[in-house]
């Protein structure tokens, strides 16, 4: 099974991220939720925290984390800084995903032949 | 790709369906391929519950006809996309060759309700969450 070469993680560049990095970011409710907030338009921060109950300063780290994975991008507006979906961030992850069973029944497959090894041809 | 909300995958494995059955039942077993942990309770509404780190993919078994073919739910605590026990899973295993052959559907993912962008998105969000919780192959 071909292993991805894996990096460290604080050297994924926003325009490189990494699978893991875009999964790791999506594997959090709080972050999923600010992806669907400005999947359509971008936000500004204070907007987008408004819509939780966590501290401003915890939605401003989840913000971070998606801007490292490439999920979001950020613009300037005056004063304010604001945040939209970057959809083409998730093309490596969707992979990961078309990938997911075929994946896992691979490894079952390996599992299971590697447990009971056959060494005579199994057609009749 | 997948769209429809059913994802379908099925592999040809060199062992009968005797022996392949129980890596879908014995968490010894299920941990050679599946998640770094697994708590199983192999009987219709029995618990189903695979982890890797803290991230967690949740259900029940729905059903089990060994060593033909068996359901389960999948799901994520706290997650509003794909709730534990918002989807369903069906394996059924296929004498061929004297090995068996594997075919898994999962179905009941939202998109096949409703086909907007919003309800796609949500859909891919909560099918690449249970990617993530149930192991990636570059997991050591």
């Amino acid at each position: 099974m071909p292993e991805p070469a894996r990096k460290a993680a604080s050297a994924a560049a926003p325009e490189a991220p990494t699978v893991d990095a875009v999964l790791k970011a999506l594997a959090d409710p709080h972050r999923r939720q600010i992806l669907r907030l400005v999947q359509l338009s971008a936000l500004p921060a204070g907007q987008i925290a408004a819509q939780f109950e966590i501290t401003q300063q915890a939605v401003s780290l989840h913000l971070t984390v998606l801007k490292k994975a490439g999920l979001l991008t950020e613009r300037r507006d005056g004063t304010r800084r604001l945040y939209q979906l970057r959809p083409e961030a998730l093309r490596p992850a969707r992979a990961v995903l078309d990938e997911f069973w075929p994946g896992a029944l691979a490894r079952l497959k390996q599992a299971v032949e590697t447990d009971h090894p056959r060494g005579d041809d199994p057609r009749p | 790709m997948t769209t429809t909300g059913e994802l379908v995958a099925s592999v040809h494995i060199n062992a009968p369906p005797e022996t392949v059955f129980p890596y879908f039942t014995d968490p010894g077993l299920m941990v050679r391929w599946l998640g770094s942990t697994a708590t199983l309770d192999p009987a219709p509404g029995g618990v189903f519950a695979v982890e890797v780190g803290d991230s967690a993919a949740r259900g029940a078994y729905l059903s089990l006809d060994p060593v033909r073919s068996l359901m389960f739910t999948w799901g994520m605590p706290g997650s509003d996309t794909l709730p534990p026990g918002g989807t369903t899973v069906e394996v059924t295993f296929t004498p061929v060759d004297g090995g068996t052959l594997v075919t898994l559907v999962h179905r009941g993912l939202p998109a096949e309700h409703r086909q907007s962008h919003q309800e796609g998105w949500r859909t891919f969000l909560g099918k690449l969450a249970t990617a993530a919780a149930a192991g990636r192959p570059s997991s050591p």
